[in-house]
């Protein structure tokens, strides 16, 4: 029989806010252990949280740009469990009136992905375990998180690595999270289960947690997809459990120990008050967000003829995009910059946090300068290459290349000498032109390019002979 | 005039320095602390140092604070930086904040003398305070009963001017029931006027810091110094000063006696309440009997909704950050098991159990939820009470101090425990203030106590009833102890 | 009912030891405590949800940073600490 994949996302992105959501206390990432720390995230007693307002900003940020609804009101819950991470032994989270509900992403297939909520929370500190001694460092303890729930709406892999591609993009483009997986400050938990073709009935589910990267995001439910098909086959049933991905054998295994006993007894965080979101705010929050990777992504593709595999390219960074915006600024054809950045600055970015952090020697503001004087003809379109690379190399600005040796039209007093030789050199054609002869010029320009060896452009020369004849 | 401003007036004119005034305290305390356990922790250094600073100033012939100088106390769980803060509980041994509670701060900027930390129930979970870890405070009237609780080490120490005034908290009553039983003042604030930062949590849409003095002037005093907008604690708004209207005429006031109040109530502690009735109709005030049916549910409704934010407010006493920590064990999980199960009472973990239960799944929509929304249907039934009286009269406590022992011993019926605070917790519940003051006291000569209950924010008028009583009628009775000034 | 299966439980999950021996004391005493718990309901309740005690709403602090405290700070009632890093010894 053949069995369909079904899937949903829980994903925890850690806010870049300054601060920690409870506390005053920085969310920079590293730092010596328990450094970043107060009173207050280590959960001292008698210490209260107060709530960080760009937080709140974040995430209806983050809802808006998934086409969420906005909540009018939204109050802050306890979830109670002890784990020696978690200072309080409860995490402020929220339950049942989340900030932001009933969004979604679209899909390259057209698919939606519908996202049940949003919400905002605080992360846990972090355990070291060593020969069975925890070490317990607080200072990730209270860094803003939220929390992206989906339906389980994904059919396939590929559409769970687009999503979590997709859910970057939108993050980094609106400037809430820079979604460094590797770093942690993105992490996936999966909710699989398998059902035979066609039926509409959800199977037993299981959920693979805390997956930091794509490639396992996509490993793991490759293996559990095939485990579950392979226990359904050989007449064994699915257990609803938590797993682990185990990336070393590539294999999930049970998280379950008989001390976790899982009842959070959520109940409303008394310490703070409830949050409420006047429509009014929600709409300045929403013409301050940016242009979302999809419309630009629209607007490359439609309005500036940007092939679609170069426009995703340009789109999945924010840095990238606003290279290009600032770099195909007033020219003719964004087109041209867009493939100098794919062409030639992309080949020299290996890694993917080179691509993220895209740091190139050559600022926006020089290439966009060096592709107008492309359009202007004033470049030649042989030499632009090389040029670039020397301008990538340096750092320094096109008219150090090329203003010497390169660039169609040299400058007032080369011109001058080249013309004033020319004349000298050429007398009888001189006369002709002088007795009205207009083509003698010709020759007398000829002779100029001559010397500049066609670096001269021809409009100015004639001007100047022009001038010098008088 | 009332205990502060006397000794204020001592300070400033010279006839006592702020040293040998301290010094008295300090003294009297080595002499009666073995018998009443008022103090858990002494701190001669910070009050004698705190005393030098202010004698050095007015040397300088510089103007001081109504509280400058004042020597006073905290309850043992108000943190205090550097200072042991044990909350009585077993599990809080060795530990000293890193920081200072903002009601500390507030009156350290005022320049108070700090005495020391004074005993309670174990996290604030008794009403005799017998569940300290420390053993109980005793009644400054008679050793062989209770001081009450939870606040009972900061009663029993002003009780027996072992202090002249200390902050307590109240969550079900734990200001106003120990002060009823010593014989004094004692002041539970609206919910939020007062900061709770540094305050640690019993239950924390219900704790209060609050004053506990020898006399109502003493609290509008201390409640105007305390009582201010705090940014650490978003409950926090402050309340309008209570000093100016403090000394005003009552004459048209309209007292509220609700009579589900007097239902439950010791025959002699009724009569006591209902002549101080009589005695405010003498000075112009206008009686006016009425129903609270709510009064009925809002007991359980309390403990439930207390034992709820308490189990999760206790979660993190794991022997992780500080505190107390098993010395065998196997394992983090095994660690935090017994540290608990070794460090809290067996009071606290019955709440702290109790309140698991009723937030647990199974149990939360017929306990939690609907505690929750019956907390609601109180704040509403004493809005409507408050449409037609200023103020509520009631007993603070349906009897007299408890004997030793009485409400703690092994047969005790922990219900019956639970059950005394009838007369208190509506008032947490619907986050009121609420004072209690002497109005007698009964056949074995322990005092009697009443309260008076005031809208939201409206100290004030509390305060200035409750002034006119104590002038008009001197309830106030002296005891064998302390510093006689 | 309150069952010592619950007490079990709810102990576990409060993170508390109980004796054995103590589990039919404490499920009776409990029980005794539900049951005055249940009286509430007994009373229809009429009134809207009740959101918090003030009805306050948007406490919120600006997104400053501030200075943390030093680990020695953060660790000093730590009963034990290694590396400045909170510790749990395995032990046995």
């Amino acid at each position: 029989m053949k069995y369909e994949l079904v899937a949903g996302f829980e994903t925890h992105v850690e806010l870049s806010t300054k601060t920690k959501i409870f506390c005053s206390c920085t969310t920079a990432f590293g730092g010596d252990p328990n450094t970043h720390c107060c009173p207050v995230c280590i959960g001292l007693p008698g210490t209260l949280p107060k709530q960080n307002e760009k937080v709140v900003e974040y995430a209806i940020m983050a809802g808006l740009a998934t086409n969420c609804e906005i909540a009018e009101i939204a109050k802050m819950d306890r979830k109670n469990y002890c784990y020696p991470d978690l200072p309080k032994a409860y995490q402020i989270s929220q339950y049942d009136k989340p900030l932001c509900e009933h969004g979604y992403i679209e899909l390259s297939n057209g698919r939606r992905i519908r996202i049940l909520r949003i919400h905002i929370e605080e992360d846990a500190g972090k355990l070291i375990h060593n020969h069975g001694d925890t070490y317990v460092d607080y200072n990730r303890g209270g860094v803003p998180l939220i929390e992206i729930v989906t339906e389980p709406d994904f059919r396939s892999i590929d559409e769970a690595k687009e999503y979590v591609e997709r859910l970057q993009q939108i993050m980094r483009c609106i400037g809430v999270s820079d979604c460094r997986m590797q770093e942690g400050s993105m992490r996936c938990d999966v909710n699989i289960s398998v059902r035979p073709e066609g039926s509409d009935k959800l199977g037993t589910r299981t959920e693979i947690k805390n997956m930091n990267s794509i490639t396992n995001i996509a490993k793991a439910m490759e293996y559990e997809y095939e485990r579950q098909c392979d226990l359904i086959e050989s007449g064994g049933a699915v257990v609803q459990e938590t797993l682990r991905y185990d990336d070393a054998t590539g294999t999930t295994s049970s998280m379950r120990s008989k001390e976790d006993a899982h009842d959070y007894r959520y109940f409303r965080e008394p310490d703070l008050v409830t949050i409420a979101v006047p429509r009014e705010r929600v709409k300045e929050i929403e013409a301050r967000l940016p242009e979302l990777p999809e419309q630009k992504l629209r607007r490359y593709i439609e309005e500036y003829d940007i092939p679609e595999k170069d426009a995703a390219l340009l789109t999945r960074y924010r840095s990238i995009s606003e290279y290009f915006d600032k770099a195909s600024e007033g020219l003719k054809a964004p087109k041209t910059a867009s493939n100098f950045i794919i062409g030639q600055i992309f080949r020299r970015l290996e890694t993917e946090a080179d691509k993220e952090a895209f740091e190139v020697k050559t600022s926006a503001e020089q290439l966009g300068e060096m592709c107008r004087l492309l359009e202007s003809g004033k470049l030649k379109n042989n030499l632009a290459k090389k040029t670039l690379e020397q301008m990538l190399d340096t750092g320094k600005s096109v008219t150090d290349f090329i203003s010497e040796s390169d660039m169609a039209g040299l400058d007032d007093a080369t011109l001058t000498e080249y013309c004033q030789n020319a004349i000298n050199a050429m007398s009888a054609a001189v006369n002709d032109y002088k007795s009205g002869k207009e083509k003698a010029l010709m020759a007398i320009l000829g002779n100029v390019m001559k010397q500049s060896r066609g670096r001269a452009d021809a409009a100015a020369v004639t001007k100047k002979l022009k001038e010098l004849i008088g | 005039m009332g205990q502060i401003k006397r000794i204020h007036e001592m300070l400033v004119s010279g006839e006592i320095t702020c040293t040998e005034l301290t010094q008295k305290y300090l003294n009297e305390i080595e002499n009666s602390n073995k018998e009443l356990n008022a103090y858990i922790t002494v701190t001669p250094e910070v009050a004698l140092a705190q005393a030098k600073a202010v004698d050095e100033k007015l040397a300088r012939g510089e103007e001081i604070g109504m509280l400058e100088g004042i020597p006073m106390t905290l309850k043992d769980n108000i943190s205090t930086k550097g200072i042991p803060t044990t909350c009585a509980s077993k599990i809080l041994t060795g530990y000293k904040p890193i920081y200072d509670a903002t009601v500390y701060e507030l009156l350290l900027k005022e320049g108070v003398v700090m005495l020391g930390k004074t005993n309670m129930d174990e996290f604030a979970m008794g009403s005799s305070c017998e569940t300290s870890y420390y053993g109980g405070a005793k009644n400054p009237h008679n050793t062989d009963h209770v001081a009450g609780g939870s606040s009972g080490g900061v009663a029993s120490a002003v009780g027996a001017n072992l202090a002249v005034y200390g902050l307590g908290s109240d969550t079900g009553g734990s200001i106003r029931q120990p002060a009823a039983f010593c014989g004094i003042v004692g002041l539970k604030p609206t919910y939020g006027a007062v900061s709770r930062y540094g305050l640690i949590a019993y239950a924390s849409s219900f704790d209060q810091i609050g004053p506990i003095t020898h006399d109502v002037e003493d609290a509008a005093i201390v409640f105007d110094a305390i009582a201010k907008y705090d940014d650490r604690d978003s409950t926090s708004q402050g309340s309008e000063p209570t000093l100016p209207t403090l000394y005003d005429d009552i004459k048209g006031k309209k007292i509220g006696i609700a009579n589900q109040y007097l239902k439950d109530v010791r025959e002699d502690v009724k009569a006591a309440v209902l002549d101080a009735a009589k005695v405010y109709e003498s000075m112009g005030a206008e009686i006016v009997y009425f129903d609270l049916p709510e009064l009925d549910f809002a007991l359980p409704c309390y403990y439930i909704l207390a034992m709820a934010e308490a189990s999760s407010n206790l979660g993190r006493y794991d022997g992780i950050r500080y505190g107390y920590k098993a010395e065998h064990y196997n394992g983090t999980h095994d660690m935090i098991c017994r540290t608990r199960s070794e460090g809290f009472g067996k009071e606290v973990q019955r709440r702290i159990l109790m309140g698991t239960y009723v937030l647990s799944a199974g149990y939360y929509d017929a306990y939690y939820k609907k505690a929750v929304n019956l907390r609601g249907a109180i704040v509403e039934a004493f809005d409507r009470a408050f449409e037609k009286v200023d103020v509520i009269l009631a007993p603070t406590a349906p009897v007299t101090a408890f004997k030793n022992g009485y409400l703690f011993g092994e047969e005790t019926d922990q219900l019956e425990q639970y059950l005394s605070d009838i007369c208190t917790v509506p008032v947490n519940t619907a986050g009121l203030p609420g004072v209690s003051i002497p109005c007698g006291a009964d056949s074995e000569g322990l005092p009697i106590g009443m309260q008076l209950i005031g809208k939201k924010f409206d100290e004030k008028t509390i305060l200035n009833l409750a002034y006119q009583y104590e002038q008009a009628e001197h309830k106030t009775i002296e005891t064998k102890w302390g510093v006689k000034l | 009912m309150v069952t010592r299966e619950d007490i079990e439980n709810i102990a576990l999950l409060s993170k508390l030891f109980v004796d054995e021996k103590d589990l039919d004391s404490l499920t009776e005493e409990m029980q005794k405590i539900v049951s005055f718990a249940d009286t509430i309901n007994n009373v229809e309740v009429t009134t809207g949800e009740f959101d918090n005690i003030n009805n306050l709403s948007n406490a919120f602090r600006a997104d400053e940073v501030r200075p943390s405290l030093p680990s020695e700070e953060i660790l000093k009632n730590a009963p034990e600490q290694a590396e400045d890093h909170f510790l749990v010894r395995k032990r046995a």
